[in-house]
């Protein structure tokens, strides 16, 4: 592999539980495996892994993530292949030990490793700004914050904002996850404009609240791949931004169209 | 001099057997006429042994033995054990070790659990592990021996740790999320399977995880 090669590390937090760091993480590392770049996703989350499992992959793990930096087995063994995409290495994390078996600076010296073969790091962080968090941003070279509309949720991902600024990380990207249009037209739900007002960061993306995401986590097959849902739509423009590439944000009311016109052409069959 | 050759002697521990001279045909015999003697004299005393100047090991275990067996002394298994063991490591075949060494028949102790084994709980022992229960996703099992499952195995069980590759996993319902026999690792292909709802066994045959259906009458 070219040695020259300096690839750009990822990490995905949120502060909050349950936001959807892991499908996140999951689909953009698909994405841009289907982009053609090579890509790591790395599960932070000792002790609570789901990476894997969202990923389908759980039945292939050997090695893991603590394996790998206490130096029980080689890097290479570690990196377990997506059964989709060449170019796409999932590692692990354990499940068996818990937060305290990694140190900041083994992340750091893992990730400058990682960063040697691929393009792409996606470290998936734990919930929580403890030691899970602070060695899953030793590494990264950029952040991506994701965040749901809710008050609680827009909270720790402001304070999670702050505590990666205190640690070097800069411009922190915005992800807004599981929105549901109908109840921000009847302002039931924040709209995007408020959480960006709260955070004052830049708007990667927005992520519709999606049935398909289950369907698709279930099946351990990220929501990009087929990316006929909404979401899965939703995530590849995600992708597309971190490549550098501009895209409108997608229309979210589509969905509703198309199921309106799905039903118009069944009525006429037009 | 007949007499002098065996002496019980009692000290406030217990009696010993005291043997002088190395005809061990005539101390047999005498020992025969001497011990309903004994028994009248010290019964209800601790027996600590037998001390003999004259005689080998072999012949001294051989007493061991006729004292328990023909004449009921109270000797402990332990004891005896650890003589067979002094007086084999002389020869160099040590017959306990070397049944563990063949890996076959002797698979050590077995640890049960009963309950459920969830995510992140992980089971190393080295003889047998039997769940009484359900082991979850996420949960391990590592055994230097077989691995039993009264319940559902889903997560990873690993038997056989030491390379032993006769040790089997069964379970009631065996559904892991990976197997692992000696340094064999198995997974369940991507596609679905069909299955039959009946207890599984795997085992290594030619070199290969099989996994077979256990039928009780076969």
């Amino acid at each position: 592999m070219d040695n020259e090669k300096l690839g750009t590390a990822i990490v995905i937090t949120s502060g909050k539980g349950g936001v959807g760091k892991t499908t996140t993480s999951a689909n953009i590392g698909t994405g841009l495996a289907m982009m053609g770049k090579s890509v790591v996703v790395l599960d932070a989350d000792i002790g609570l892994r789901n990476l894997d499992v969202v990923m389908g992959l759980e039945n292939r793990i050997v090695y893991d993530l603590v394996d790998v930096v206490e130096k029980n087995c080689r890097l290479k063994q570690g990196l377990i292949r997506d059964k989709r995409f060449e170019k796409l290495y999932l590692l692990p994390a354990a499940q068996t030990k818990d937060k305290s078996a990694v140190k900041p600076e083994q992340m750091l010296e893992l990730v400058g490793e990682l960063k040697k073969e691929f393009d792409y790091i996606i470290i998936d962080s734990p919930a929580g700004i403890e030691q899970g968090f602070q060695y899953s941003i030793a590494g990264a070279d950029q952040a991506l914050i994701v965040t749901t509309p809710e008050i609680s949720a827009v909270r720790d991902a402001d304070r999670v904002i702050g505590l990666l600024e205190a640690k070097g990380v800069y411009n922190p990207k915005l992800i807004i996850n599981r929105i549901r249009p109908e109840m921000v037209k009847k302002g039931d739900m924040m709209n995007m404009e408020d959480i960006s007002d709260i955070l004052a960061i830049d708007l990667l993306g927005v992520v519709p609240d999606d049935e398909e995401i289950v369907i698709s986590t279930n099946k351990g097959e990220p929501a990009v791949i087929e990316g006929k849902s909404l979401a899965g739509k939703a995530y590849m423009n995600i992708t597309k931004r971190i490549m550098g590439e501009e895209i409108e944000l997608l229309n979210l009311d589509s969905n509703n169209e198309s199921t309106f016109n799905k039903i118009i052409k069944l009525l006429f069959g037009k | 001099m007949k007499n002098n050759i065996l002496n019980f002697k009692g000290t406030k521990d217990g009696v010993y057997l005291n043997i002088k001279g190395s005809d061990f045909q005539f101390i047999n015999k005498e020992l025969d006429k001497r011990i309903n003697q004994y028994l009248q004299f010290y019964q209800g005393a601790k027996f600590l042994g037998v001390k003999a100047q004259d005689l080998t090991e072999e012949q001294i275990l051989e007493i061991n033995l006729m004292l328990k067996y023909k004449h009921g002394f109270d000797i402990s298994l332990e004891e005896l054990h650890q003589e067979f063991k002094n007086v084999f490591s002389k020869y160099k075949v040590d017959p306990i070790e070397k049944e563990e060494d063949s890996s076959q028949g002797e698979e050590g102790l077995t640890k049960f659990i009963h309950g459920t084994l969830r995510s992140g709980q992980m089971i190393k022992y080295d003889g047998n592990i039997v769940v009484v229960g359900d082991v979850n996703p996420g949960a391990f099992l590592k055994a230097k021996g077989n691995i039993i499952v009264l319940g559902t195995l889903r997560g990873v069980a690993h038997a056989g740790l030491n390379g032993n590759t006769k040790s089997i996993v069964a379970a009631y319902n065996l559904l892991p999320t990976q197997l692992r026999i000696g340094d064999i690792i198995v997974r369940a292909p991507d596609e679905d399977v069909a299955r039959y709802k009946v207890p599984e066994v795997a085992k290594i045959h030619n070199g290969e995880v099989i996994i077979e259906p256990y039928l009780p009458n076969k």
